[in-house]
Protein backbone atom coordinates (compact mmCIF):
# COMPACT_ATOMS: atom_id res chain seq x y z
CA UNK A 1 0.00 0.00 0.00
CA UNK A 2 1.08 3.22 -0.89
CA UNK A 3 2.09 5.32 1.86
CA UNK A 4 0.07 9.21 2.06
CA UNK A 5 2.45 11.83 1.27
CA UNK A 6 3.87 14.26 4.27
CA UNK A 7 3.89 17.24 1.91
CA UNK A 8 0.46 16.49 -0.29
CA UNK A 9 1.00 19.62 -1.89
CA UNK A 10 4.07 17.78 -3.14
CA UNK A 11 4.79 20.11 -6.76
CA UNK A 12 7.56 20.60 -8.78
CA UNK A 13 9.08 23.37 -7.53
CA UNK A 14 12.29 25.36 -7.74
CA UNK A 15 13.68 26.15 -4.54
CA UNK A 16 16.41 28.76 -5.65
CA UNK A 17 19.65 28.79 -4.38
CA UNK A 18 21.72 31.71 -2.83
CA UNK A 19 19.01 33.12 -0.66
CA UNK A 20 19.67 36.36 1.18
CA UNK A 21 20.12 36.68 4.92
CA UNK A 22 18.85 39.47 6.92
CA UNK A 23 22.22 40.18 8.85
CA UNK A 24 22.47 43.68 11.37
CA UNK A 25 24.85 46.17 9.87
CA UNK A 26 26.39 49.14 11.93
CA UNK A 27 27.77 52.17 9.37
CA UNK A 28 29.92 55.30 9.25
CA UNK A 29 28.97 58.41 8.80
CA UNK A 30 29.79 57.69 5.20
CA UNK A 31 27.46 54.83 5.24
CA UNK A 32 30.02 51.98 5.00
CA UNK A 33 29.71 48.96 6.89
CA UNK A 34 31.61 49.05 10.21
CA UNK A 35 30.81 46.11 12.49
CA UNK A 36 28.69 42.85 11.29
CA UNK A 37 26.81 40.26 13.31
CA UNK A 38 25.79 37.37 10.94
CA UNK A 39 23.15 35.44 12.36
CA UNK A 40 24.07 33.36 15.76
CA UNK A 41 27.11 35.05 15.77
CA UNK A 42 28.82 38.04 17.85
CA UNK A 43 29.34 41.03 15.79
CA UNK A 44 32.71 41.49 13.57
CA UNK A 45 34.91 44.70 12.94
CA UNK A 46 34.84 45.47 9.07
CA UNK A 47 38.77 45.40 8.07
CA UNK A 48 38.16 46.16 4.91
CA UNK A 49 35.77 47.05 1.87
CA UNK A 50 37.50 44.75 -0.81
CA UNK A 51 35.43 45.61 -4.03
CA UNK A 52 31.59 46.85 -4.74
CA UNK A 53 29.21 47.06 -7.16
CA UNK A 54 25.80 48.73 -7.64
CA UNK A 55 22.43 46.63 -9.38
CA UNK A 56 19.21 48.17 -10.60
CA UNK A 57 16.97 45.71 -11.99
CA UNK A 58 13.44 45.43 -12.76
CA UNK A 59 11.65 48.59 -12.73
CA UNK A 60 8.92 47.06 -14.70
CA UNK A 61 8.03 44.78 -12.29
CA UNK A 62 9.23 45.07 -8.34
CA UNK A 63 11.82 47.01 -8.41
CA UNK A 64 15.60 45.59 -7.43
CA UNK A 65 17.93 48.30 -6.08
CA UNK A 66 21.16 46.90 -4.12
CA UNK A 67 24.26 47.96 -3.42
CA UNK A 68 27.05 45.13 -2.79
CA UNK A 69 30.32 45.00 -1.05
CA UNK A 70 32.47 42.35 -0.42
CA UNK A 71 34.31 42.99 2.74
CA UNK A 72 36.86 41.17 4.76
CA UNK A 73 35.71 40.99 8.66
CA UNK A 74 38.48 41.28 11.13
CA UNK A 75 38.96 37.60 11.73
CA UNK A 76 39.87 36.83 8.03
CA UNK A 77 36.54 35.92 6.76
CA UNK A 78 35.36 37.14 3.30
CA UNK A 79 31.84 37.42 2.86
CA UNK A 80 29.41 39.21 0.45
CA UNK A 81 27.00 41.84 2.02
CA UNK A 82 24.43 44.31 0.47
CA UNK A 83 22.32 47.19 1.14
CA UNK A 84 18.61 46.99 -0.40
CA UNK A 85 18.54 50.80 -1.03
CA UNK A 86 14.88 51.08 -1.30
CA UNK A 87 14.45 49.54 2.50
CA UNK A 88 17.49 50.45 3.61
CA UNK A 89 18.49 46.61 5.00
CA UNK A 90 21.53 44.84 5.06
CA UNK A 91 21.82 41.33 3.90
CA UNK A 92 24.74 38.65 3.61
CA UNK A 93 24.57 36.33 0.54
CA UNK A 94 26.62 33.94 -0.98
CA UNK A 95 27.51 35.53 -4.45
CA UNK B 1 -22.86 37.69 -19.62
CA UNK B 2 -24.32 41.02 -19.21
CA UNK B 3 -23.19 41.64 -22.77
CA UNK B 4 -25.33 39.65 -24.42
CA UNK B 5 -28.65 40.77 -22.05
CA UNK B 6 -27.54 44.15 -23.44
CA UNK B 7 -27.37 43.10 -27.01
CA UNK B 8 -30.75 41.92 -26.66
CA UNK B 9 -32.28 44.96 -25.26
CA UNK B 10 -30.39 46.71 -28.19
CA UNK B 11 -32.52 44.61 -30.28
CA UNK B 12 -29.52 43.63 -32.57
CA UNK B 13 -29.61 40.55 -34.47
CA UNK B 14 -27.50 37.48 -32.83
CA UNK B 15 -26.96 35.17 -35.88
CA UNK B 16 -23.83 34.39 -36.32
CA UNK B 17 -21.69 36.38 -38.09
CA UNK B 18 -23.62 39.45 -37.56
CA UNK B 19 -23.62 40.68 -33.46
CA UNK B 20 -20.31 38.22 -32.92
CA UNK B 21 -17.92 37.41 -35.84
CA UNK B 22 -15.52 34.93 -35.80
CA UNK B 23 -12.00 34.23 -38.24
CA UNK B 24 -12.77 33.55 -41.39
CA UNK B 25 -16.22 34.84 -40.92
CA UNK B 26 -18.63 36.10 -44.06
CA UNK B 27 -20.69 39.08 -41.54
CA UNK B 28 -22.99 39.09 -44.06
CA UNK B 29 -24.40 35.92 -44.83
CA UNK B 30 -26.29 33.25 -42.08
CA UNK B 31 -24.24 30.47 -41.27
CA UNK B 32 -21.48 31.28 -43.25
CA UNK B 33 -19.67 32.70 -40.59
CA UNK B 34 -18.97 29.78 -38.99
CA UNK B 35 -18.47 26.22 -41.61
CA UNK B 36 -16.08 24.08 -40.69
CA UNK B 37 -12.98 24.68 -42.43
CA UNK B 38 -12.20 20.86 -43.78
CA UNK B 39 -14.18 18.63 -41.72
CA UNK B 40 -15.93 17.82 -38.33
CA UNK B 41 -12.39 17.98 -36.45
CA UNK B 42 -12.18 21.75 -37.69
CA UNK B 43 -14.23 24.43 -36.98
CA UNK B 44 -15.00 27.55 -35.44
CA UNK B 45 -11.76 28.61 -33.81
CA UNK B 46 -10.41 25.10 -34.63
CA UNK B 47 -10.00 24.16 -30.69
CA UNK B 48 -9.51 20.77 -31.57
CA UNK B 49 -5.92 20.79 -31.70
CA UNK B 50 -6.07 20.70 -27.81
CA UNK B 51 -8.62 17.92 -27.95
CA UNK B 52 -6.32 14.80 -28.70
CA UNK B 53 -9.36 13.03 -29.19
CA UNK B 54 -9.78 10.07 -31.61
CA UNK B 55 -13.61 8.34 -32.40
CA UNK B 56 -14.20 5.11 -31.71
CA UNK B 57 -15.14 2.79 -34.01
CA UNK B 58 -19.11 2.24 -33.39
CA UNK B 59 -21.92 2.68 -34.97
CA UNK B 60 -22.71 6.12 -33.37
CA UNK B 61 -25.62 7.78 -33.11
CA UNK B 62 -27.83 8.70 -35.80
CA UNK B 63 -29.53 11.55 -34.65
CA UNK B 64 -27.33 14.13 -33.64
CA UNK B 65 -27.94 17.73 -31.40
CA UNK B 66 -25.36 20.20 -32.13
CA UNK B 67 -24.74 23.36 -29.54
CA UNK B 68 -22.25 26.31 -30.65
CA UNK B 69 -21.16 29.06 -28.53
CA UNK B 70 -20.01 31.31 -31.70
CA UNK B 71 -17.03 33.39 -30.28
CA UNK B 72 -16.53 31.23 -27.47
CA UNK B 73 -13.44 32.34 -26.60
CA UNK B 74 -14.13 36.06 -26.62
CA UNK B 75 -17.05 34.99 -24.53
CA UNK B 76 -15.60 33.11 -21.60
CA UNK B 77 -12.73 36.15 -21.26
CA UNK B 78 -15.69 39.10 -21.16
CA UNK B 79 -17.45 36.46 -18.56
CA UNK B 80 -13.75 36.73 -16.40
CA UNK B 81 -13.53 40.82 -17.33
CA UNK B 82 -17.18 41.57 -17.04
CA UNK B 83 -16.33 45.65 -17.19
CA UNK B 84 -15.02 44.87 -20.90
CA UNK B 85 -18.13 43.88 -21.93
CA UNK B 86 -19.45 47.26 -23.16
CA UNK B 87 -16.45 48.35 -24.41
CA UNK B 88 -14.52 47.43 -27.94
CA UNK B 89 -12.67 44.47 -27.10
CA UNK B 90 -10.62 42.09 -29.83
CA UNK B 91 -8.92 38.81 -29.00
CA UNK B 92 -5.60 38.28 -30.60
CA UNK B 93 -4.86 34.68 -32.74
CA UNK B 94 -2.75 32.51 -30.62
CA UNK B 95 0.90 31.06 -31.85
CA UNK B 96 1.86 34.33 -33.50
CA UNK B 97 5.07 36.16 -32.53
CA UNK B 98 5.57 39.41 -35.26
CA UNK B 99 2.28 40.75 -37.27
CA UNK B 100 -0.30 39.83 -34.87
CA UNK B 101 -3.75 39.52 -35.86
CA UNK B 102 -7.09 39.77 -34.48
CA UNK B 103 -9.02 36.53 -33.73
CA UNK B 104 -12.38 37.19 -32.59
CA UNK B 105 -14.00 40.66 -31.99
CA UNK B 106 -16.56 41.77 -30.06
CA UNK B 107 -20.12 43.52 -31.31
CA UNK B 108 -19.15 46.94 -30.41
CA UNK B 109 -15.49 46.38 -32.01
CA UNK B 110 -17.36 44.84 -35.29
CA UNK B 111 -19.21 47.82 -35.78
CA UNK B 112 -16.32 50.04 -35.72
CA UNK B 113 -14.89 47.97 -38.69
CA UNK B 114 -12.84 45.24 -36.71
CA UNK B 115 -12.44 42.22 -38.37
CA UNK B 116 -10.68 39.21 -37.93
CA UNK B 117 -7.67 38.35 -39.34
CA UNK B 118 -7.06 42.28 -39.44
CA UNK B 119 -3.41 43.32 -38.81
CA UNK B 120 -3.53 44.65 -35.14
CA UNK B 121 -2.38 48.27 -36.44
CA UNK B 122 -5.54 48.19 -38.97
CA UNK B 123 -7.36 47.22 -36.22
CA UNK B 124 -6.48 50.28 -33.60
CA UNK B 125 -6.64 52.54 -36.63
CA UNK B 126 -10.13 51.83 -37.44
CA UNK B 127 -11.07 51.63 -33.29
CA UNK B 128 -8.70 53.86 -31.25
CA UNK B 129 -10.65 52.47 -27.58
CA UNK B 130 -9.91 49.24 -28.55
CA UNK B 131 -8.93 46.39 -25.75
CA UNK B 132 -7.13 43.67 -27.07
CA UNK B 133 -6.62 40.54 -25.26
CA UNK B 134 -3.78 38.21 -25.35
CA UNK B 135 -5.55 34.45 -25.84
CA UNK B 136 -5.32 31.93 -22.96
CA UNK B 137 -5.57 28.75 -24.23
CA UNK B 138 -5.48 26.91 -20.64
CA UNK B 139 -8.35 28.52 -19.33
CA UNK B 140 -10.63 28.13 -22.83
CA UNK B 141 -9.67 24.10 -22.46
CA UNK B 142 -10.82 23.97 -18.85
CA UNK B 143 -13.71 25.27 -20.23
CA UNK B 144 -14.19 22.64 -22.64
CA UNK B 145 -12.89 19.73 -20.18
CA UNK B 146 -15.83 21.11 -18.33
CA UNK B 147 -18.55 21.41 -21.01
CA UNK B 148 -18.07 17.85 -22.19
CA UNK B 149 -17.76 16.58 -18.82
CA UNK B 150 -21.34 17.41 -17.99
CA UNK B 151 -22.96 16.93 -21.28
CA UNK B 152 -21.38 13.45 -20.98
CA UNK B 153 -23.95 12.95 -17.93
CA UNK B 154 -26.62 13.29 -19.99
CA UNK B 155 -25.57 10.47 -23.00
CA UNK B 156 -22.07 9.03 -23.57
CA UNK B 157 -21.84 9.94 -27.08
CA UNK B 158 -20.27 13.33 -27.04
CA UNK B 159 -18.51 14.26 -30.00
CA UNK B 160 -16.51 17.71 -29.51
CA UNK B 161 -15.20 19.56 -32.70
CA UNK B 162 -13.68 22.80 -31.38
CA UNK B 163 -13.72 24.69 -28.77
CA UNK B 164 -17.62 25.76 -28.24
CA UNK B 165 -19.16 23.48 -30.69
CA UNK B 166 -20.07 19.58 -29.36
CA UNK B 167 -22.20 17.29 -30.89
CA UNK B 168 -24.21 15.17 -28.90
CA UNK B 169 -25.92 11.32 -29.91
CA UNK B 170 -29.46 11.39 -29.42
CA UNK B 171 -30.33 8.33 -30.05
CA UNK B 172 -32.47 6.23 -27.46
CA UNK B 173 -32.87 9.90 -25.16
CA UNK B 174 -36.42 10.05 -26.21
CA UNK B 175 -37.18 7.55 -23.36
CA UNK B 176 -35.70 9.10 -20.98
CA UNK B 177 -35.98 12.80 -21.50
CA UNK B 178 -38.90 13.28 -23.90
CA UNK B 179 -39.22 14.90 -27.16
CA UNK B 180 -36.35 16.76 -28.76
CA UNK B 181 -37.34 20.12 -27.15
CA UNK B 182 -36.95 19.01 -23.75
CA UNK B 183 -33.56 16.96 -24.14
CA UNK B 184 -32.10 20.23 -25.63
CA UNK B 185 -33.71 21.64 -22.63
CA UNK B 186 -31.91 19.43 -20.50
CA UNK B 187 -28.56 20.14 -22.42
CA UNK B 188 -29.11 23.38 -21.85
CA UNK B 189 -29.75 23.40 -18.17
CA UNK B 190 -26.83 20.85 -17.90
CA UNK B 191 -24.48 23.95 -19.06
CA UNK B 192 -26.14 26.11 -17.20
CA UNK B 193 -25.21 23.95 -13.88
CA UNK B 194 -21.53 24.93 -14.86
CA UNK B 195 -21.67 28.20 -17.18
CA UNK B 196 -22.25 31.90 -16.26
CA UNK B 197 -25.94 32.22 -17.66
CA UNK B 198 -25.06 34.74 -20.03
CA UNK B 199 -22.72 32.41 -21.90
CA UNK B 200 -25.48 29.68 -21.95
CA UNK B 201 -27.61 31.71 -23.08
CA UNK B 202 -25.52 32.84 -26.09
CA UNK B 203 -25.78 28.80 -27.13
CA UNK B 204 -27.32 28.31 -30.33
CA UNK B 205 -29.26 24.42 -30.49
CA UNK B 206 -29.91 22.76 -33.34
CA UNK B 207 -30.96 18.75 -34.18
CA UNK B 208 -31.31 16.87 -36.72
CA UNK B 209 -30.49 13.29 -38.38
CA UNK B 210 -26.48 13.45 -38.93
CA UNK B 211 -23.91 16.24 -37.84
CA UNK B 212 -23.95 17.95 -40.85
CA UNK B 213 -27.80 18.23 -40.50
CA UNK B 214 -27.83 19.59 -36.43
CA UNK B 215 -24.81 22.21 -37.68
CA UNK B 216 -26.61 24.11 -40.12
CA UNK B 217 -29.88 23.75 -38.07
CA UNK B 218 -27.62 25.17 -34.90
CA UNK B 219 -26.13 28.32 -37.15
CA UNK B 220 -29.48 29.00 -38.64
CA UNK B 221 -30.82 28.99 -34.80
CA UNK B 222 -31.40 31.94 -32.70
CA UNK B 223 -30.31 32.06 -28.65
CA UNK B 224 -33.49 30.51 -26.79
CA UNK B 225 -34.74 28.59 -30.18
CA UNK B 226 -33.58 25.86 -30.84
CA UNK B 227 -34.08 24.58 -34.52
CA UNK B 228 -35.14 20.83 -34.69
CA UNK B 229 -35.37 19.29 -38.24
CA UNK B 230 -37.41 15.77 -38.57
CA UNK B 231 -35.99 13.61 -40.83
CA UNK B 232 -38.22 14.30 -43.69
CA UNK B 233 -38.08 17.59 -43.96
CA UNK B 234 -34.21 17.65 -43.97
CA UNK B 235 -33.34 17.46 -47.73
CA UNK B 236 -35.66 20.81 -48.17
CA UNK B 237 -34.25 22.46 -45.19
CA UNK B 238 -30.93 22.30 -47.22
CA UNK B 239 -32.31 23.97 -49.93
CA UNK B 240 -31.33 27.28 -48.79
CA UNK B 241 -28.20 26.42 -47.00
CA UNK B 242 -25.50 28.63 -48.58
CA UNK B 243 -22.54 26.19 -49.76
CA UNK B 244 -20.23 27.73 -47.53
CA UNK B 245 -21.50 25.02 -44.62
CA UNK B 246 -20.12 21.97 -46.49
CA UNK B 247 -17.29 20.48 -44.18
CA UNK B 248 -15.01 20.50 -47.45
CA UNK B 249 -11.73 21.83 -48.74
CA UNK B 250 -12.83 25.98 -48.83
CA UNK B 251 -11.28 25.96 -52.14
CA UNK B 252 -14.22 24.14 -52.91
CA UNK B 253 -16.56 26.12 -51.59
CA UNK B 254 -14.88 29.29 -53.22
CA UNK B 255 -15.40 27.63 -57.09
CA UNK B 256 -18.78 26.61 -56.37
CA UNK B 257 -19.40 30.36 -55.38
CA UNK B 258 -17.63 31.73 -58.55
CA UNK B 259 -19.44 29.31 -60.68
CA UNK B 260 -22.93 31.09 -59.27
CA UNK B 261 -23.74 28.45 -56.96
CA UNK B 262 -24.48 29.84 -53.53
CA UNK B 263 -26.95 26.62 -51.99
CA UNK B 264 -27.15 23.36 -51.59
CA UNK B 265 -30.28 23.58 -53.63
CA UNK B 266 -28.75 25.05 -56.36
CA UNK B 267 -25.72 22.41 -55.90
CA UNK B 268 -28.73 19.56 -56.04
CA UNK B 269 -29.44 20.19 -59.42
CA UNK B 270 -26.31 19.24 -60.57
CA UNK B 271 -24.88 16.11 -62.11
CA UNK B 272 -23.23 13.76 -59.92
CA UNK B 273 -20.10 13.18 -62.62
CA UNK B 274 -19.85 16.63 -63.40
CA UNK B 275 -19.27 17.62 -59.53
CA UNK B 276 -16.69 14.34 -59.52
CA UNK B 277 -15.24 15.25 -62.16
CA UNK B 278 -14.35 19.14 -61.16
CA UNK B 279 -14.10 18.19 -57.61
CA UNK B 280 -13.17 14.85 -56.64
CA UNK B 281 -14.19 13.52 -53.84
CA UNK B 282 -15.06 16.79 -52.23
CA UNK B 283 -17.63 17.20 -55.02
CA UNK B 284 -19.16 13.27 -54.32
CA UNK B 285 -19.55 14.31 -50.47
CA UNK B 286 -20.85 18.11 -51.11
CA UNK B 287 -23.41 16.60 -53.47
CA UNK B 288 -24.91 13.50 -50.91
CA UNK B 289 -24.50 15.90 -48.07
CA UNK B 290 -26.99 18.17 -50.19
CA UNK B 291 -29.10 15.83 -50.90
CA UNK B 292 -29.33 14.69 -47.34
CA UNK B 293 -28.22 10.68 -48.67
CA UNK B 294 -25.12 11.07 -46.31
CA UNK B 295 -25.90 10.92 -42.67
CA UNK B 296 -22.95 10.82 -39.89
CA UNK B 297 -23.40 9.74 -36.85
CA UNK B 298 -22.05 10.96 -33.35
CA UNK B 299 -19.44 9.05 -32.22
CA UNK B 300 -18.26 8.61 -28.92
CA UNK B 301 -14.73 10.59 -28.55
CA UNK B 302 -12.34 8.77 -26.46
CA UNK B 303 -9.66 11.44 -25.08
CA UNK B 304 -6.53 9.46 -24.26
CA UNK B 305 -5.04 10.33 -20.77
CA UNK B 306 -2.05 12.63 -21.40
CA UNK B 307 1.09 12.78 -19.06
CA UNK B 308 1.48 16.20 -17.87
CA UNK B 309 4.49 17.41 -16.05
CA UNK B 310 4.65 21.19 -14.47
CA UNK B 311 7.51 23.27 -13.07
CA UNK B 312 6.63 26.27 -11.37
CA UNK B 313 9.89 29.30 -11.18
CA UNK B 314 10.54 31.07 -8.03
CA UNK B 315 10.37 34.03 -10.17
CA UNK B 316 8.95 34.48 -14.14
CA UNK B 317 11.81 33.65 -15.81
CA UNK B 318 11.68 35.33 -19.47
CA UNK B 319 15.27 33.95 -20.85
CA UNK B 320 14.77 31.58 -23.34
CA UNK B 321 18.21 29.51 -22.03
CA UNK B 322 16.01 29.07 -18.71
CA UNK B 323 13.22 27.73 -20.61
CA UNK B 324 14.81 25.52 -22.65
CA UNK B 325 16.84 23.80 -19.89
CA UNK B 326 13.34 23.78 -17.94
CA UNK B 327 11.84 21.78 -20.50
CA UNK B 328 14.51 19.40 -21.15
CA UNK B 329 13.92 18.63 -16.93
CA UNK B 330 10.04 18.47 -17.80
CA UNK B 331 10.69 15.67 -20.39
CA UNK B 332 12.80 13.43 -18.28
CA UNK B 333 10.21 13.81 -15.62
CA UNK B 334 7.39 12.67 -18.11
CA UNK B 335 9.52 10.02 -19.69
CA UNK B 336 9.96 8.25 -16.61
CA UNK B 337 6.48 9.00 -15.50
CA UNK B 338 5.49 5.05 -14.81
CA UNK B 339 1.90 5.95 -16.38
CA UNK B 340 3.96 6.13 -19.50
CA UNK B 341 4.28 1.91 -19.73
CA UNK B 342 6.92 1.99 -21.97
CA UNK B 343 5.54 3.68 -24.39
CA UNK B 344 6.48 5.91 -27.34
CA UNK B 345 5.45 9.75 -27.95
CA UNK B 346 3.92 11.18 -30.94
CA UNK B 347 2.10 14.53 -29.79
CA UNK B 348 3.84 16.62 -27.44
CA UNK B 349 2.51 20.05 -25.85
CA UNK B 350 4.60 22.58 -24.24
CA UNK B 351 2.03 25.60 -22.37
CA UNK B 352 2.83 28.44 -20.00
CA UNK B 353 1.39 30.31 -17.12
CA UNK B 354 2.57 34.07 -17.83
CA UNK B 355 3.43 36.75 -15.47
CA UNK B 356 0.14 38.79 -15.05
CA UNK B 357 -2.19 36.02 -16.02
CA UNK B 358 -2.72 34.39 -19.38
CA UNK B 359 -1.05 30.97 -20.90
CA UNK B 360 0.68 30.47 -23.89
CA UNK B 361 1.07 27.26 -25.68
CA UNK B 362 2.90 25.27 -28.17
CA UNK B 363 2.00 21.67 -30.04
CA UNK B 364 3.54 19.64 -32.15
CA UNK B 365 3.56 15.77 -33.76
CA UNK B 366 6.71 14.07 -33.77
CA UNK B 367 7.87 12.87 -36.91
CA UNK B 368 8.85 9.66 -35.67
CA UNK B 369 7.69 8.10 -31.91
CA UNK B 370 10.05 8.24 -29.83
CA UNK B 371 10.64 8.31 -26.40
CA UNK B 372 14.40 10.22 -26.10
CA UNK B 373 14.00 13.25 -24.21
CA UNK B 374 16.27 15.48 -26.82
CA UNK B 375 13.87 14.09 -29.99
CA UNK B 376 10.89 15.48 -27.84
CA UNK B 377 12.73 18.61 -26.47
CA UNK B 378 14.16 19.36 -29.97
CA UNK B 379 10.80 20.70 -32.21
CA UNK B 380 9.53 22.65 -28.79
CA UNK B 381 12.42 24.52 -29.00
CA UNK B 382 12.25 25.27 -32.52
CA UNK B 383 8.23 26.06 -32.14
CA UNK B 384 9.53 28.27 -28.95
CA UNK B 385 11.87 29.92 -31.12
CA UNK B 386 8.63 31.00 -33.59
CA UNK B 387 6.52 31.90 -31.37
CA UNK B 388 8.04 32.75 -27.82
CA UNK B 389 6.01 33.08 -24.66
CA UNK B 390 4.82 36.56 -24.95
CA UNK B 391 5.58 37.58 -21.01
CA UNK B 392 7.41 36.27 -18.31
CA UNK B 393 7.07 32.61 -17.24
CA UNK B 394 5.92 32.05 -13.96
CA UNK B 395 4.54 28.09 -14.65
CA UNK B 396 6.30 25.96 -17.26
CA UNK B 397 3.92 22.61 -18.19
CA UNK B 398 4.77 20.34 -20.48
CA UNK B 399 2.20 17.45 -21.61
CA UNK B 400 2.95 14.13 -23.57
CA UNK B 401 -0.51 13.83 -25.74
CA UNK B 402 -0.24 10.78 -27.41
CA UNK B 403 1.61 7.79 -27.56
CA UNK B 404 2.67 5.07 -29.98
CA UNK B 405 3.97 1.18 -30.05
CA UNK B 406 5.96 0.78 -27.40
CA UNK B 407 9.60 1.79 -27.86
CA UNK B 408 12.78 0.32 -28.06
CA UNK B 409 12.32 -2.47 -24.95
CA UNK B 410 14.92 -2.91 -22.31
CA UNK B 411 17.07 -5.73 -23.90
CA UNK B 412 17.57 -9.06 -21.78
CA UNK B 413 20.76 -8.44 -21.69
CA UNK B 414 21.20 -4.80 -20.77
CA UNK B 415 23.67 -4.93 -18.08
CA UNK B 416 22.26 -1.56 -16.98
CA UNK B 417 19.45 -3.12 -15.82
CA UNK B 418 21.49 -5.73 -13.29
CA UNK B 419 22.60 -3.44 -10.45
CA UNK B 420 24.66 -1.47 -9.23
CA UNK B 421 27.53 -3.58 -8.94
CA UNK B 422 27.10 -4.44 -12.62
CA UNK B 423 27.44 -0.89 -13.41
CA UNK B 424 30.12 -0.25 -10.91
CA UNK B 425 33.23 1.48 -13.34
CA UNK B 426 31.28 1.84 -16.34
CA UNK B 427 30.67 5.42 -17.67
CA UNK B 428 27.27 6.84 -17.39
CA UNK B 429 25.78 9.04 -19.80
CA UNK B 430 24.96 12.50 -19.47
CA UNK B 431 21.50 12.47 -17.52
CA UNK B 432 21.61 8.84 -16.91
CA UNK B 433 21.10 7.72 -13.25
CA UNK B 434 22.57 4.67 -12.03
CA UNK B 435 20.09 2.09 -11.29
CA UNK B 436 21.93 1.87 -7.77
CA UNK B 437 20.54 5.52 -7.05
CA UNK B 438 17.29 4.82 -8.34
CA UNK B 439 16.51 1.60 -6.26
CA UNK B 440 17.62 3.75 -3.09
CA UNK B 441 15.02 6.85 -3.96
CA UNK B 442 12.16 4.45 -5.02
CA UNK B 443 13.17 2.97 -1.24
CA UNK B 444 12.98 6.54 0.24
CA UNK B 445 10.38 7.36 -2.05
CA UNK B 446 8.38 4.18 -0.37
CA UNK B 447 9.46 5.55 3.35
CA UNK B 448 8.48 8.83 2.58
CA UNK B 449 5.98 9.15 0.04
CA UNK B 450 8.05 11.18 -2.02
CA UNK B 451 11.56 12.23 -2.93
CA UNK B 452 13.37 13.88 -0.55
CA UNK B 453 16.14 14.44 -3.04
CA UNK B 454 17.29 17.03 -4.73
CA UNK B 455 19.63 18.29 -7.30
CA UNK B 456 21.04 21.82 -8.13
CA UNK B 457 20.11 23.10 -11.81
CA UNK B 458 21.12 26.01 -13.45
CA UNK B 459 17.53 28.96 -14.09
CA UNK B 460 19.51 31.60 -15.09
CA UNK B 461 23.39 31.17 -14.50
CA UNK B 462 24.01 34.36 -16.03
CA UNK B 463 21.52 36.80 -14.18
CA UNK B 464 22.77 39.64 -12.10
CA UNK B 465 20.89 38.61 -9.09
CA UNK B 466 22.56 35.96 -7.21
CA UNK B 467 19.51 33.97 -6.66
CA UNK B 468 18.28 33.76 -9.54
CA UNK B 469 21.15 32.03 -10.84
CA UNK B 470 20.77 28.01 -9.53
CA UNK B 471 17.93 26.35 -8.15
CA UNK B 472 17.33 22.97 -6.57
CA UNK B 473 14.82 20.81 -8.12
CA UNK B 474 13.55 17.56 -6.68
CA UNK B 475 15.20 14.49 -7.73
CA UNK B 476 12.65 12.03 -9.01
CA UNK B 477 14.61 10.02 -11.82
Amino acid sequence: MKPPSRNPDHRPRLKPLGQPRAVDVRTDEHGEPVHVRLPGRTARRVAVVRERWRIDDEWWRQSISREYRIVVLDDGKVITLYEDLSEGTWFVQRA
Amino acid sequence: MSGNRSSAQRGIPTHPGRGWAQDGANTDDWLTSAAPDTGWATGPGSGTAFLHARPRATAGSRRALCLWLPTFELRLELVRTPELDSTSVALLSPGESTRRTIWQVSERAHEAGVRPGQLVSQAISLCTSLTLLEPDPAHYDAAVDTMLEVLTELTPVVEPAGRGRVFLGTDGLDRLFGAPTRQVERALSALFRVFPAPLVASTRAGMAPGKFGAWVAAASARCGAPVIVPEERLEAFFARCPVGALPVDPLVVQRLERLGIRTLGELRRLPEPSLVAQFGEDGRNALAWATARRIDPVRPWHRPRPIRTSLTFGMPVGTVETLHGALDRLAERALSRPSRRGRSVTGVRLGAHLEGGGSWFVETALREPTSDRERIAAPLRAKMAIAPPPRAVETLLLELTSFGAPSAQTGLFDRKSEGGRATAGTALKNGEVPSSLRDAIKELKLRLGHSPLFRVVEVDPWSRIPERRHALLNFDP
